[in-house]
């Protein structure tokens, strides 16, 4: 015990950990919160009820956790993965049966990104019945929009990466749907797909897009997500 | 100092009138919009790929006088059977079926019932009659067919331009 009190003491620890130990107050307990950038997130108090199972479901932190298992299994799917033609779908193919342990892991980032499109639609069930969509949380409601057209833009740009028969035909389809669009469909399907048709181009573009680009644009708005909770006054 | 300030105050507030504040204040703004705007262009412009290496849609199918009438000729690469009648007249379809995509083959024995030949798709059993409308599902509609001119004695297909049951026939 002596020695976890050195260690806690020194100059080394201090400048990484500024709260001091032990924690006896209040205010302790309160920077413990402030001082840490992962926990600062989080308020310092909370209401009981706010945190009971059946006010939330935690819906919203099982779709964060979902979110967090796919960057996971999608950063390392990539080291196995080639965006071009025919490699993309024969790298699936390695990925189930010669990678060690690739099967698991390609399951579970799909199985995570349909969950997550269900948490996703619950989160926003559980929102829309209990109206917390309500003043003053309009505008998180329409930041909360713009995460499930992500969530569900993310699925369909995955959905083409192991270039099979169902992948080719589901992103036909879905570029066809695009081609609707008043006036700018067919160039926007255009430079979607980077030609008239589904190819090399279309993949890089979707894995670009998977990748890079849809992530980037999902951490910031969950970011954004999170700190309005706060700044609408928390939940109560 | 506080004069300085009500001078400069002064100096803003002239309403309407140009001074060069204001103007130095327009022309930099102008330039970073221009700047913006064409950067915009110019990445749209990336975005598009300039080759592609893709099929032409339009594409010189035969010569007429080598392709004889009363028979059909499958172009794998296109994905499109072409036919002649026995009046002469050209047909294209498009040989992807309407169900989930297959090829389909053309089966010139027919089936009972359609002795002139049937087209067939071998994933999911569709049929086709010659002019591409569905005897036997599960495919939901007719096959593509593809509007076709007639140029230098050349037969060519335009394959973005899909027409109805009477515009598809080429008469010559």
């Amino acid at each position: 015990m002596k020695l976890f009190t050195n260690i806690m003491d020194s100059q080394f620890w201090r400048s990484i950990f500024r709260t001091r130990l032990p924690i006896k107050t209040n205010l302790d307990r309160s920077l413990i919160i402030f001082n840490s950038l992962a926990l600062h997130i989080h308020p310092v108090k909370v209401r009981e009820r706010a945190i009971r199972f059946s006010y939330t479901f935690y819906l919203g932190m099982i779709t964060f956790s979902l979110f967090v298992v796919l960057v996971i299994t999608g950063v390392l799917l990539m080291l196995y993965y080639q965006p071009a033609v025919p490699n993309a779908y024969y790298n699936m193919k390695d990925l189930q049966y010669v990678v060690s342990n690739g099967m698991f892991l390609r399951n579970m980032h799909r199985w995570a990104a349909h969950l997550m499109v269900i948490t996703v639609f619950l989160h926003m069930l559980r929102v829309f019945y209990k109206g917390a969509y309500q003043r003053p949380r309009e505008f998180n409601w329409v930041i909360g929009v713009f995460l499930f057209l992500l969530t569900l833009l993310l699925s369909y740009t995955g959905y083409l990466l192991p270039y099979d028969q169902l992948s080719y035909w589901a992103v036909t389809v879905g570029a066809n749907i695009v081609k609707y669009v008043p006036v700018v469909g067919k160039k926007v399907r255009f430079l979607l797909l980077g030609g008239n048709d589904i190819g090399e181009y279309t993949l890089v573009r979707f894995y670009v897009l998977h990748c890079v680009i849809l992530p980037l644009v999902m951490t910031s708005l969950i970011g954004l997500h999170f700190w309005r909770i706060r700044k609408d006054g928390g939940l109560y | 100092m506080e004069k300085d300030k009500k001078k400069v105050q002064q100096k803003d507030s002239g309403k309407g009138s140009l001074n060069r504040r204001k103007f130095v204040l327009a022309a930099g703004n102008g330039a970073i919009a221009i700047a913006a705007l064409g950067s915009i262009g110019v990445t749209l412009d990336f975005l598009a790929p300039k080759v592609l290496l893709e099929l032409p849609k339009r594409f010189v199918i035969g010569m007429l006088a080598t392709m004889q009438p009363n028979s059909v000729t499958f172009d794998a690469e296109h994905r499109l059977i072409v036919f002649r009648d026995k009046q002469g007249y050209f047909y294209a379809l498009s040989a992807v079926c309407t169900h989930l995509g297959c090829i389909v083959e053309w089966k010139e024995t027919g089936i009972p019932g359609h002795p002139e030949g049937v087209i067939a798709c071998p994933c999911h059993g569709s049929i086709f009659n010659k002019t591409g409308d569905v005897i036997r599902g599960p495919a939901p509609r007719s096959l593509d067919r593809f509007k076709l001119y007639l140029e230098d004695n050349k037969v060519i297909v335009d394959m973005e331009e899909t027409v109805g049951e009477e515009e598809m026939f080429l008469k010559v």
